[in-house]
């Protein structure tokens, strides 16, 4: 095996100019896709945006509960006690036309006995939500929005929401409720700024 | 050896497996973590019930006197709905047809506790049955309709625990006596000129009555000089009061077990024999107010029971009577038919609010034979919204006033072939009072404050308006 004749003007040895150009774009490239997807995989780890229901557009319409990829729901009961009358009659808790106005489970709305009621002192009773048995089916919320305060409302918890892509709750929403919120501030509670934004 | 082992090996592991999968599935219960919902979870006393307001209340003891200065003005709007219970002023006072900028304008206002009574007028003299927070009693205070200067108050102490708001009911006035009807139930009669205390009952201390939730909204109904009260306690459901004398002139039993409602009692005709109409809870009645038989239960029906009732029944002529309320109670048109000596009630519709003419806390009025009201928040998409029905066919509105008119709870009344609309948040809507259509005349937004669903008072053109905490004068007077 022979090798090629030096000539003399032949490059020299090692690197010339511009292949030190081409493998710095080169190297430059591969860092620029690296950085891509390392920004892509940090962004799917841990979103910047999760999904909340507005609660001034629910129109109590069931589909949280049963729209849900999770079962139970991600969305569940919550209370703004600010807004709460504690009244013995709770639009709620009772069912309309209720004929005793106790804790009997024929005279309450919650089907699952989510909603806890326990007496203050005369006449105010305190309405709290167990929310290992709320389904999110927003008949509390209904009741509490015709003959209340509204003071019951629904949210996305985020402790169980998984935080899907494409929320199926939101593509069936009729009322456009759902939207995505900042991670930093994951709930539109009645009565605040982000609420009304 | 070994193939003899596990042949009994393998049987024998996988029946054991097989026998504690069993005696698992037999031991486990589904049911464990269910819990049953019964009666008194919520920890409620047994004797729950709004709590005495602990020492004897002593009706009227209190009085100051003002500066002000009765009015010189004409009108009168002396009770709930005003002179012949039918929300409908009929003073001859031209009211303006359109409001220019700054108008109508408002006379005077006055502070007040929270809640939601309204206002009766009689001779210059603005009552209100008002609940004084920081020395929690009730007060009834006499202002001036021409400035709301204060002519004098009298009042007793009496705890109310708050529960939205505190008072409820409007003063009956005549001449002579002004009759109170306060949130637990005390009622009190004084001089309407001087203020002077003529007599107070307890209606819960002496009749056994049962404060409503969030307190009494029976307003008090003066006939001649007899003022006409519903204690509805285990003995009496009814009764006529000598305004004079404080002597209980006539009472009804009641056997029925009928409770006090928000409602309150409507005088009526039916079959040409005078009636006080009461819409109780279990059931509705019909009492005699003819002379000589006063207090005679002549019909009851227990067809309208509902758990809250807080409309008043609305009577018509041909002895038809529309009762709604609220809180999934919907409506109900009943005929009551005179036979002989006895009245026999029928039910001619019935339906839910979402289905026909409905209203929550305000009684509707009637207009050239048609209704007019506010419906429900349990209305459906027409909620909040005004609507006039024929009292022919209550399930089919004749117009609606449209999704961007929209009420809440609020009060109206009408006068010179207008209909005034309280919204809930004070603004006040004029339109023409016709089943032609909601022809709106003029909006002005009169309350700052919220849950403006006090009844109001028209007399002289000058209506008294309210919202939570505050009271208002409007003029609502113009040349024609």
């Amino acid at each position: 095996m022979t090798t090629p004749p030096q000539t003399d003007n032949a490059p020299p040895a090692g690197v010339t100019r511009r292949q030190f150009l081409q493998n710095g774009l080169w190297g430059l490239a591969v860092a620029a896709v690296g950085a891509i997807t390392g920004l892509a995989a940090s962004r799917s780890s841990r979103s910047s945006h999760f999904w909340q229901l507005d609660p001034a557009k629910c129109v109590q319409c069931g589909r949280c509960e049963t729209a849900c990829v999770l079962t139970p729901s991600a969305v569940k009961a919550v209370h703004a006690y600010a807004l709460c009358g504690y009244c013995k009659l709770c639009g709620g808790y009772h069912q309309p036309q209720a004929q005793r106005i106790d804790t009997a489970a024929e005279n309450q709305l919650c089907p699952a006995g989510a909603l806890i009621r326990t007496f203050i002192e005369d006449p105010f009773y305190e309405y709290t939500i167990n929310e290992e048995r709320c389904i999110g089916c927003a008949v509390c919320v209904k009741g509490c929005s015709q003959f209340g305060n509204g003071s019951l409302f629904l949210q996305v918890r985020h402790d169980r929401c998984v935080n899907c892509n494409e929320c199926a709750i939101a593509r069936v929403c009729p009322a456009g409720a759902y939207r995505r919120v900042p991670a930093d501030h994951p709930y539109l509670l009645k009565g605040s700024p982000e609420a009304h934004a | 050896m070994n193939q003899t082992v596990l042949a009994w090996l393998i049987p024998g592991t996988a029946a054991l497996l097989g026998a504690a999968v069993l005696a698992g599935w037999l031991a486990y219960d589904p049911a464990a973590d269910l819990v049953v919902q019964v009666p008194g979870m919520d920890g409620e006393p047994a004797h729950a019930g709004p709590a005495a307001p602990g020492a004897a209340v002593h009706i009227g003891d209190q009085f100051r006197a003002g500066d002000g200065v009765a009015a010189d003005l004409p009108g009168s709007w002396p009770g709930f709905r005003g002179a012949r219970a039918d929300n409908r002023c009929a003073d001859p006072v031209a009211l303006a047809d359109r409001w220019e900028a700054g108008q109508p304008p408002i006379l005077w206002q006055v502070k007040l506790g929270e809640g939601h009574a309204g206002a009766a007028i009689h001779r210059g003299r603005v009552y209100v049955l008002d609940y004084d927070e920081t020395a929690r009693r009730d007060l009834l205070r006499c202002l001036s309709l021409a400035d709301g200067r204060e002519l004098w108050q009298r009042g007793y102490p009496v705890d109310v625990p708050r529960n939205h708001g505190f008072s409820r009911t409007v003063p009956a006035v005549t001449d002579r006596h002004v009759v109170t009807l306060g949130p637990r139930c005390q009622v009190m009669c004084v001089d309407a000129v001087t203020g002077d205390l003529r007599w107070g009952i307890d209606l819960v201390a002496t009749f056994g009555a049962t404060v409503p939730m969030w307190y009494a909204g029976q307003c008090p109904l003066i006939v001649g000089d007899i003022a006409i009260l519903a204690p509805a306690g285990p003995e009496t459901l009814m009764m006529g009061v000598d305004c004079a004398t404080g002597q209980i002139r006539w009472k009804t039993p009641n056997p029925q077990g009928l409770k006090m409602s928000h409602a309150s009692i409507m005088p009526a005709v039916i079959g040409g024999v005078p009636m006080y109409v009461y819409a109780a809870l279990g059931g509705m009645v019909g009492v005699s107010a003819e002379a000589g038989r006063e207090g005679t239960l002549l019909w009851f029906t227990r067809d309208w029971d509902r758990s809250v009732i807080a409309p008043s029944p609305v009577i018509f002529e041909d002895g038809r009577i529309f009762v709604t309320a609220g809180y999934g109670g919907g409506g109900m048109m009943l005929q009551v038919t005179r036979e002989g000596d006895t009245f026999r009630v029928a039910t001619l519709q019935t339906f839910k609010a979402n289905e026909g003419f409905a209203s929550e806390q305000q009684t509707p009025v009637r207009i050239d034979g048609h209704l007019f009201g506010v419906l429900p928040n349990d209305a459906g998409p027409l909620r909040n919204q005004l609507v006039c029905v024929s009292p022919d066919d209550v399930r089919t509105f004749v117009w609606t006033s449209g999704r961007d008119r929209r009420f809440g709870l609020g009060p109206y009344l009408a006068s010179d072939g207008k209909l005034y609309v309280l919204a809930a948040d004070g603004m006040l809507t004029m339109l023409r009072a016709t089943a032609e259509g909601y022809r709106e005349l003029g909006q002005k937004h009169i309350l700052d404050g919220h849950d403006a669903w006090g009844p109001m008072a028209l007399a002289g053109g000058l209506l008294v308006l309210r919202d939570s905490t505050r009271m208002v004068c409007v003029d609502l007077r113009g040349g024609k």
